[in-house]
């Protein structure tokens, strides 16, 4: 039985692995901080604007490093939320209008082996995106503008090596974020036979994360809010370390995965699967 | 499983249930912690400050959460923008910053923010400013004489010991306000002493103020401000979490990064700066705005000013409500905490009092 749940895992990672918009999005994913990189590079002597730009694109021509946290900036508000929303319209919904649910769930599993399956594959979508989006822009910042000490937020200088640590773990904090999202966006799946309908729920959602997130007079709204801890990624680029700074964060993903996993099972263990 | 199958509508208590357990934990959590028992033996206010002022640590460090909520309009302009701490923050919001302390002349503050964050860090004379927004250090040393505070010879009618100070100022402040004590507050999983003065003028918008005091090192760990009649303080600066163990001398040391912006400003330019600073404050003293005084007394007392009316003043108080009396007309901006009333003929007065007692002022 086991080993049928691995073949089944294997089969259901290397289908969204071979779909061809997934290789097309993660390819999107891995083109914008490339183009964030030769667009500064282009524009090179902008030293005289050192506070110009959004996060961290001030420090890009300083060191190539920066251009992956600036691409996991730019990309952190819309183009990793699509994606995992793309992954998460196709699990289930997907199936289901192209009418290949039911054949799955003659696969001798139970359909609580199949969400978690279906679950698995939105988790690695969620921590390979991140890590594509800082691969890239790690090689690409790193030919354009080359390496060297790291300066932190604290204004003091770490190693490159220690630094590539820190793109790591920031790259994990982010996967969790995302796999929140995904647990939100699989329960939609459930909700739907429309994937497209799926996937620009979740990205309405996002946004509208974002948008409440931003209005003061909502204080009140914010710490239950799926996103508002996302940016706090920035933590991790502190010396020393404020991993305490973390802890909301993540503890907000784990709630939101803990309420919406069951919540996909109570829609989708009891329904009707017609098509 | 078979209830699940027979009856699928039940399903959904399990999210339901998830969802229970997860947003009343959080609040559970915060009900403990408030309704802890006193496990600190009793101890006078007298004591206690006697206690606060010969407390010695060699070194901490923790997280510094500072909270607002004063029931301010939001006033236009006051927003600043991402990356930087913005001064909306400090009166409607929360600031956090990470402190280290290692001695008198071993010190750094960061306040944090998105991703990015000012740092304030003493080392011996030298004294850095960090921004990382704007990529800018500032670099002083200190005089070496005045930096080091040395206690100076006292004139004789000073208290000379804390506990005559102490005692001193609970004379002092007796008139006007309640000093009481309790052992029973928590600050960074911490046992505190709360040190609770009570307005006695019962005009004031200050229901109280709470002095949290670490129970073991009677240092300062947070204060509570509370206005009247509200259960959730109005301004809260505390401890997040604590340590006193010394922090390593690591955090002390500032070399700016390369690329960074730095400005020097020497010992002298500082002495300087200060005197000039003196001789300005001097100065204004003595051309202090005609009309510019305290009415009242204690926590009630209303604090009187002309300034001058021009067109940034008035773009913010445009959007504030009119109001009008016998005593003329003009702008007011209320909250829990304070009032400030601006009229049209230029005064402006401040005080922890209700509106009606600034009219009160107004019209005298």
């Amino acid at each position: 039985m086991s080993d049928l749940s691995v073949r089944f895992l294997r089969s259901e990672l290397g289908l969204i692995a071979r779909r061809r918009r997934n290789q097309a999005g993660l390819a999107a994913l891995a083109a914008v901080p490339i183009i964030v990189a030769v667009a500064m590079r282009l524009a090179a002597p902008s030293s005289s604007s050192p506070s110009g730009g959004p996060d961290f694109f001030s420090q890009i021509t300083g060191n190539g490093f920066f251009v992956a946290l600036a691409g996991l900036g730019v990309e952190l508000t819309l183009f990793l939320p699509i994606a995992i929303a793309m992954l998460a319209g196709d699990a289930v919904a997907g199936e289901a209008q192209q009418g290949t649910l039911r054949y799955l769930l003659t696969v001798p599993v139970g359909r609580i082996r199949l969400l978690a399956v279906k679950y698995a594959g939105i988790l690695f979508g969620a921590f390979l995106a991140p890590l594509v989006v800082a691969a890239s822009g790690l090689i690409s910042g790193l030919i354009l503008f080359g390496g060297g000490a790291i300066t932190t937020l604290s204004g003091s200088q770490i190693g490159f090596g220690s630094g590539l640590l820190r793109l790591l773990a920031i790259c994990l904090y982010l996967g969790a974020c995302l796999a929140a999202l995904g647990a939100v966006g699989l329960f939609v799946s459930t909700l739907t036979e429309q994937p497209l309908g799926a996937t620009v729920a979740l990205a309405m959602l996002t946004v509208a994360s974002f948008v409440l997130g931003q209005i003061p007079q909502l204080d009140w709204l914010h710490p239950y809010l799926l996103t508002q801890h996302w940016r706090d990624f920035g933590e991790l680029l502190r010396d020393p370390v404020s991993l305490d700074g973390l802890g909301p964060g993540l503890l907000t993903a784990g709630a939101y995965i803990v309420i919406f996993l069951p919540a996909a099972w109570a829609r989708f263990a009891g329904r009707d699967v017609t098509s | 499983m078979s209830v699940f199958t027979s009856r699928p509508a039940l399903r959904w208590l399990v999210p339901a249930a998830a969802a229970v357990v997860v947003v009343g934990g959080g609040a559970a959590a915060g009900t403990i912690a408030a309704s802890a028992d006193p496990t600190l033996p009793d101890i006078t206010a007298a004591q206690l400050l006697t206690d606060v002022q010969n407390a010695k640590v060699d070194g901490m460090s923790g997280t510094v959460v500072q909270t607002a909520d004063l029931g301010l309009p939001a006033l236009p302009g006051l927003s600043g923008g991402e990356g930087g701490a913005d001064l909306m923050n400090l009166v409607a919001g929360s600031n956090t910053a990470r402190v280290w302390y290692a001695g008198e002349d071993k010190a750094r503050v960061a306040l944090q923010s998105t991703l990015g964050e000012t740092d304030v860090i003493r080392n011996g004379q030298d004294v850095w400013i960090w921004r990382s927004a704007q990529n800018e250090a500032g670099h002083f040393a200190l005089p070496a004489d005045k930096g080091s505070r040395t206690p100076e010879a006292l004139p004789s009618g000073v208290p000379s010991t804390p506990a005559d100070a102490a005692d001193a100022a609970l004379k002092a402040v007796d008139a006007t306000t309640a000093v009481t004590t309790t052992g029973a507050a928590k600050v960074a999983g911490r046992d505190a002493y709360e040190l609770v003065l009570t307005p006695r003028d019962t005009a004031s918008l200050v229901g109280q103020v709470r002095l949290a005091i670490d129970g073991e090192k009677k240092v300062p760990l947070g204060v509570d401000v509370y206005a009247k009649g509200a259960d959730d303080p109005a301004v809260r600066i505390a401890f997040q979490q604590v340590s006193f163990d010394v922090p390593d001398a690591e955090q002390f040391t500032f070399n700016p990064p390369p690329g960074a912006k730095v400005t020097e400003s020497g010992a002298k330019d500082v002495e300087k700066a200060a005197e000039e600073h003196e001789k300005a404050a001097e100065q204004a003293a003595k051309e202090a705005p005609e009309g510019s005084k305290v009415v009242g007394q204690g926590w009630t007392s209303v604090f009187v000013a002309k300034v001058p009316v021009n067109d940034q003043v008035t773009a913010v108080t445009e959007t504030l409500p009119k109001v009008s009396g016998t005593w003329g007309s003009g702008r007011l901006l209320s909250s829990a905490l304070f009032s400030a009333l601006l009229t049209d003929d230029g005064r402006v007065l401040v005080g922890a009092v209700a509106p009606e007692k600034l009219y009160e002022v107004a019209g005298k």
